[in-house]
C-alpha cells in the first residue's frame, strides 16, 4: 500500500511539475543553461551576502543535503529493495535526523520573517473577502502571485509536517509506546515523511522559478 | 487367473474397509472423555505379560513367584497404548514423526576418552543417531533410559540373536505411565531402588513396577546368569530380579487403588526437564537460589502448555510447530498464542490461561520480527560468558551418586544467543537463547570428506589403551589432552583399521600428518557445536532483557552481542579459544559494532530533535498568532 502510493506520489509530483515548467513558462529567459544557472545560484553564496545570510545559505545547503541523504536512506530500501530501513542504511539515516531537525529549526527562525504572507501576496483573497463580507478591505487589481503564494504555504507547510515528523519517531524511542502504537507512530513518520518530501520537491521548484523571476 | 487374482482384491478391500473402520472406531473406556473435569478413580487390578509377549497373568501380590506388572497390559485395558506409544515422548526411533525444531539431545561423554557426543533418534541438524557410534536401541535403553517415560528405543525388538535373548529376560522398557500421571509422593524414579537405577541394570520389565509406591524391586539383569528364565516360576538366580507387592495396596477383590491424574503434576516433569545454571562463579550451583519459570509461580503446571491428547503428541510450544505437528493446538499454546492470541483471527484469543497481553512500551517493534519471546524472557540473565548449565537429562539430576561439581561432564553453556534453525518456510530464523555443546569424538573421513563417528566400543578398546595413564580429575571435567597424544591415538585407529582418522573437539578436526603429527582445521561443519533452543525458566517482565535501558543489550560490551563464548575442549589450547555471540547470530561485526555505538548518541539525538520541535513549534506558534492579530487588526478597523 506504501510503496504503491509513494510511487505513484512522487511519479504524480515530477509529471505534474514538468507539465507546469512546459504549460507556464516562468517569466524571464526559457533558456537551458540559464535555468541551471540558477539552480546552482540557489546553492551558491552571494558575495554581497552578510553574516547571517552566510549562515542562512549555509544551513540551507547543510539541509537540502541533509534531506537527500535521509530520502534516499528512507526511501530506497522501501521502495526498490521492498524491504525495512536496516543496517548502515538506517545508521546514516539516524545520524542524518538530527543535523536535519536543527537545520530546520534554524530555517524556521531565519526564513519566517521572508516567508510571511501579505496583502499583496493574494489580491484575489482580498477581493473576495470584500465580496463575503462587504467590508473595506483594500484591494487591488493585479494579478496572483500564484508561485509565491504556494512557495510560502509550501515553506510554512514544511515546517507544519517537520513536527509531526520529527516528533513521530523520537516518542517511539521513549517507554511511553505500546507495540500497536509503535506500528503507529513508525507508519506516520513514513506517510508524513512521503509528504514532506513531495512538499519539499515543489517548494525547490518554485524556489528556482521564483529565482529565475527574481521575485526572490 | 488374473480375473481371480482381480477378483480377491476386490473382495478383500471391500471386506477390510469395515474391519478397518471397526478398529479405529474401537475406543476403549478411558480414550475419550465424557466432559468432566473430575479425577476418574483407578481401582484396578494389575496385569503381567507373559512369556510370549502377551497379556498375562493378574497379579496376585501373596504369589511366591509374582511377576512384575506391565502397563502395556494394566493400563492398555482402557488406554489404547498403541496410540499412546506413538505420542512425542515416544516416537523418536520409528523416524515417521517429524524431527521439529532441534531439541535437547542425550549426551554420551567420557572424560578420559575425550568424548562429548550429542546423540538422538531425530534427525536434526549436526546429530549422531545412535547406531553410528554402535549403540543398538537396548543398549541406548541401558544408558539413557534413566530418564526416559519408556518406550521408543526401550521397545525396539533387536536383530541380534544375543540381544534378542537378552531382551527375553530384560523384558521391554514399556511405556511408564506411572512416570508422568502417578500422583502419589511415592512414586520412585530416582531412588536406589527407583526406575532409574532399574534401567541401568536391564532390569526393563521391573522398572515401571519399581517406581510405583507399592513395590519393590531386588535383584539385576545385569547379574543374573545368561540362561536365566523369569517366567520360570522354579528358576534359581538369587540374583535375579525379584518383585515384592505391598499386600496393603491391593483391596479384598485384588485391585490397587492407583493416584492416576490425567494433568501430569510438575514434579512428574521436573524428573526429566529440570536444569541448574551455574552462574555464581566459583560456586557450586543451589536449586533454592535460583527462581521457578513464573508461570510456574503464577500457578500453572506445565501441562496447561504442553497439552496432548490421547495421541500424546504434546505441544512443545514454539512458533511454527504447527506445521511439524498433528496436535491441533500447537499454535495456539504457544508464547504468542497465549498471550497475543490470533491477532488476524475473528474472535479474540489473546489472554488464555490469564496470561497478560504484553504492552512492550517503548520496544520498536522490529524486534518481534527478528527476536523470539524468549530472547529477551527466558534463561538466565546473560553476563560476560554464558555459564555451565546441568540438565536431568545430561547430568542424572534427581538421580543417585551425581556428582554435583561445577564442572562435571557434559558441558553445557547457556545461554547462547544464535539465530534459531528454521524448522518450516513460513517461520522466519529469529535469535533466541540457546543451550551449547561442543561435540568431541574419534571418527573418520569419509570420501566425500564428511566425518564418520568411530564406534564407542572401538574407541574405548584402542583410544582407551593409548590414553590409559591420563588421570581422569574428581570434579567429572576432562582430562586434559595434549594434541601429541592425539595424535597417538590417531595412529593407533589408523592402526586398527580406522582409514583418515580425525579426532574432533572445540570446533576444531584433527588429523594426521604425513609426518605423523597432528594438525588443527577449524570451520568443518562436523565441528560445529550443537544448540538448542532455551524456552524456560521465564522470567519475570520486569527482568526481561532491554526493560528501562536499550543499551543492554545495544553497548559495545553487551553480553548479548559481544559476551564471549568459550570453546570447550580437552586439549587445553583449544580450550582457551573463543567465539563472540554475534557469530551465532550471523551478523557482521562492524555493523553490530557501529549500531551500538550509536547508542552513545542517543540521548543527544533525542535532545536535539526535541529542541529543533520546540522552536518550530514556537515558530508556528508566533507566526500564527501574528496571522491572527492581523485579521483581528483589519476587523477591528472596519468598526
Amino acid at each position: 500500500m506504501f510503496e504503491t502510493v509513494s510511487i505513484f506520489a512522487f511519479l504524480a509530483t515530477i509529471v505534474g511539475i514538468a507539465i507546469h515548467w512546459v504549460a507556464t513558462p516562468a517569466e524571464g529567459s526559457r533558456c537551458v543553461i540559464r535555468g541551471w544557472v540558477h539552480v546552482l545560484s540557489l546553492l551558491l553564496i552571494e558575495q554581497k551576502s552578510s553574516l547571517l545570510g552566510v549562515l542562512k545559505k549555509l544551513v540551507y545547503l547543510l539541509a537540502v543535503v541533509c534531506f537527500l541523504v535521509l530520502a534516499i536512506t528512507g526511501f530506497y530500501p522501501v521502495l526498490v529493495q521492498g524491504k525495512h530501513i536496516t543496517g548502515f542504511g538506517m545508521m546514516i539515516h539516524a545520524t542524518f535526523a538530527p543535523i536535519f531537525a536543527l537545520c530546520m529549526a534554524i530555517l524556521a527562525i531565519t526564513w519566517a520573517g521572508g516567508n510571511r504572507f501579505t496583502a499583496e501576496d493574494c489580491p484575489w483573497m482580498s477581493r473576495l473577502l470584500r465580496r463575503v463580507t462587504r467590508l473595506h478591505v483594500a484591494a487591488d487589481d493585479r494579478p496572483c502571485r500564484c508561485s509565491l503564494v504556494l512557495y510560502k504555504a509550501a515553506f510554512w507547510f514544511l515546517l507544519f509536517l517537520s513536527l509531526p515528523l520529527i516528533l513521530s519517531i523520537v516518542i517511539s524511542m521513549f517507554h511511553l509506546l505500546g507495540t500497536d502504537w509503535q506500528h503507529t507512530t513508525l507508519a506516520m513518520h513514513r506517510w508524513v515523511g512521503m509528504v514532506f518530501v513531495i512538499v519539499a520537491i515543489i517548494h525547490t521548484y518554485l524556489a528556482i522559478r521564483l529565482r529565475m523571476a527574481g521575485a526572490i | 487367473m488374473k480375473r481371480r487374482l482381480i477378483a480377491v482384491l476386490v473382495v478383500w478391500s471391500v471386506l477390510s474397509v469395515p474391519l478397518i473402520a471397526a478398529e479405529e472406531a474401537a475406543k476403549l473406556l478411558g480414550d475419550e472423555g465424557d466432559g468432566s473435569r473430575a479425577n476418574p478413580i483407578h481401582l484396578i487390578p494389575l496385569f503381567a505379560e507373559n512369556d510370549k509377549g502377551e497379556k498375562g497373568e493378574r497379579i496376585d501380590p501373596n504369589a511366591e513367584h509374582a511377576m512384575p506388572f506391565s502397563t502395556r497390559w494394566t493400563c492398555g485395558e482402557c488406554h489404547s497404548y498403541g496410540t499412546i506409544s506413538r505420542g512425542w515422548h515416544f516416537n523418536a526411533v520409528g523416524g515417521n514423526a517429524p524431527a521439529g525444531r532441534p531439541g535437547e539431545p542425550w549426551l554420551y561423554f567420557n572424560s578420559k576418552l575425550g568424548v562429548q557426543l550429542p546423540l538422538s533418534y531425530r534427525a536434526w541438524p549436526g546429530m549422531h543417531r545412535p547406531e553410528q557410534v554402535g549403540l543398538t536401541p537396548p543398549e541406548f535403553t541401558k544408558i539413557f533410559g534413566r530418564h526416559m517415560p519408556g518406550g521408543g528405543p526401550g521397545e525396539v525388538t533387536p536383530t541380534d540373536i544375543e540381544e534378542i535373548a537378552r531382551q527375553y529376560i530384560s523384558g521391554k522398557l514399556e511405556v511408564d505411565c506411572l512416570a508422568c500421571h502417578n500422583a502419589h509422593p511415592g512414586q520412585d524414579q530416582g531412588s536406589p531402588t527407583g526406575y532409574a537405577i532399574q534401567v541401568t541394570k536391564m532390569n526393563f520389565r521391573w522398572a515401571a513396577a519399581a517406581s510405583s509406591e507399592f513395590a519393590d524391586v531386588t535383584g539385576s539383569v545385569a547379574d543374573a546368569g545368561p540362561t536365566y528364565d523369569p517366567f520360570d516360576p522354579d528358576a534359581e538366580e538369587p540374583k535375579a530380579p525379584r518383585v515384592t507387592y505391598d499386600k496393603r495396596a491391593f483391596d479384598a477383590k485384588g485391585n490397587v487403588l492407583m493416584q492416576i491424574v490425567r494433568e501430569a503434576p510438575k514434579q512428574r516433569c521436573y524428573f526429566c526437564h529440570s536444569d541448574l545454571y551455574c552462574v555464581e562463579d566459583g560456586e557450586k550451583p543451589e536449586k533454592w537460589r535460583a527462581d521457578e519459570d513464573v508461570h510456574m509461580a503464577a500457578g500453572l503446571t506445565c501441562v496447561d502448555c504442553h497439552r496432548n491428547g490421547l495421541g500424546h503428541n504434546i505441544v512443545r510450544g514454539y512458533d511454527g510447530e504447527a506445521a511439524d505437528s498433528v496436535n491441533p493446538l500447537a499454535t495456539a499454546t504457544s508464547c504468542r498464542g497465549c498471550h497475543l492470541g490470533d491477532e488476524n483471527g475473528t474472535r479474540a484469543t489473546g489472554g488464555r490461561l490469564g496470561a497478560p497481553v504484553p504492552k512492550h512500551k517503548g520496544i520498536p517493534a522490529v524486534h518481534f520480527e527478528r527476536l523470539t519471546c524468549t530472547a529477551c524472557h527466558s534463561g538466565p540473565w546473560p553476563g560476560d560468558e554464558p555459564v555451565l548449565a546441568k540438565t536431568s537429562r545430561a547430568h542424572r539430576l534427581g538421580t543417585i551418586n551425581v556428582n554435583k561439581e561445577v564442572r562435571v561432564l557434559p558441558h553445557i553453556l547457556a545461554p547462547v544467543f544464535a539465530r534459531q534453525a528454521v524448522t518450516d518456510a513460513n517461520s522466519s530464523p529469529k535469535i533466541g537463547p540457546h543451550k551449547l555443546v561442543w561435540p568431541a569424538y574419534w571418527g573418520t573421513l569419509d570420501d566425500k570428506a564428511a566425518v564418520v563417528p568411530v564406534a564407542l566400543a572401538t574407541v574405548t578398546k584402542v583410544v582407551g589403551a593409548v590414553l590409559k595413564d591420563v588421570a581422569i580429575p574428581a570434579t567429572g571435567d576432562w582430562s586434559e589432552l595434549k594434541e601429541e597424544q592425539v595424535a597417538q591415538a590417531l595412529k593407533a585407529l589408523d592402526g586398527a583399521g580406522q582409514k583418515k582418522p580425525v579426532y574432533v573437539t572445540g570446533g576444531m578436526l584433527y588429523e594426521l600428518n604425513d609426518d605423523g603429527t597432528v594438525a588443527g582445521r577449524q570451520n568443518h561443519p562436523a565441528a560445529e557445536p550443537y544448540m538448542w533452543p532455551i524456552a524456560h525458566n521465564v522470567r519475570p517482565a520486569a527482568q526481561s532483557l532491554g526493560v528501562g535501558k536499550c543499551t543492554v543489550c545495544h553497548s559495545t560490551n553487551s553480553p548479548f552481542f559481544f559476551g564471549k563464548v568459550a570453546v570447550d575442549s580437552p586439549i587445553v589450547s583449544v580450550s582457551k579459544l573463543t567465539r563472540t555471540q554475534y557469530e551465532f547470530q550471523q551478523v557482521p561485526y562492524g555493523r553490530t559494532w557501529a549500531f551500538a555505538m550509536s547508542f552513545v548518541f542517543r540521548p543527544w539525538f533525542k535532545v536535539i530533535a526535541i529542541g529543533s520541535v520546540a522552536v518550530i513549534a514556537i515558530v508556528l506558534l508566533l507566526y500564527g498568532l501574528k496571522a491572527l492579530g492581523a485579521i483581528a487588526r483589519v476587523l477591528a478597523e472596519q468598526e
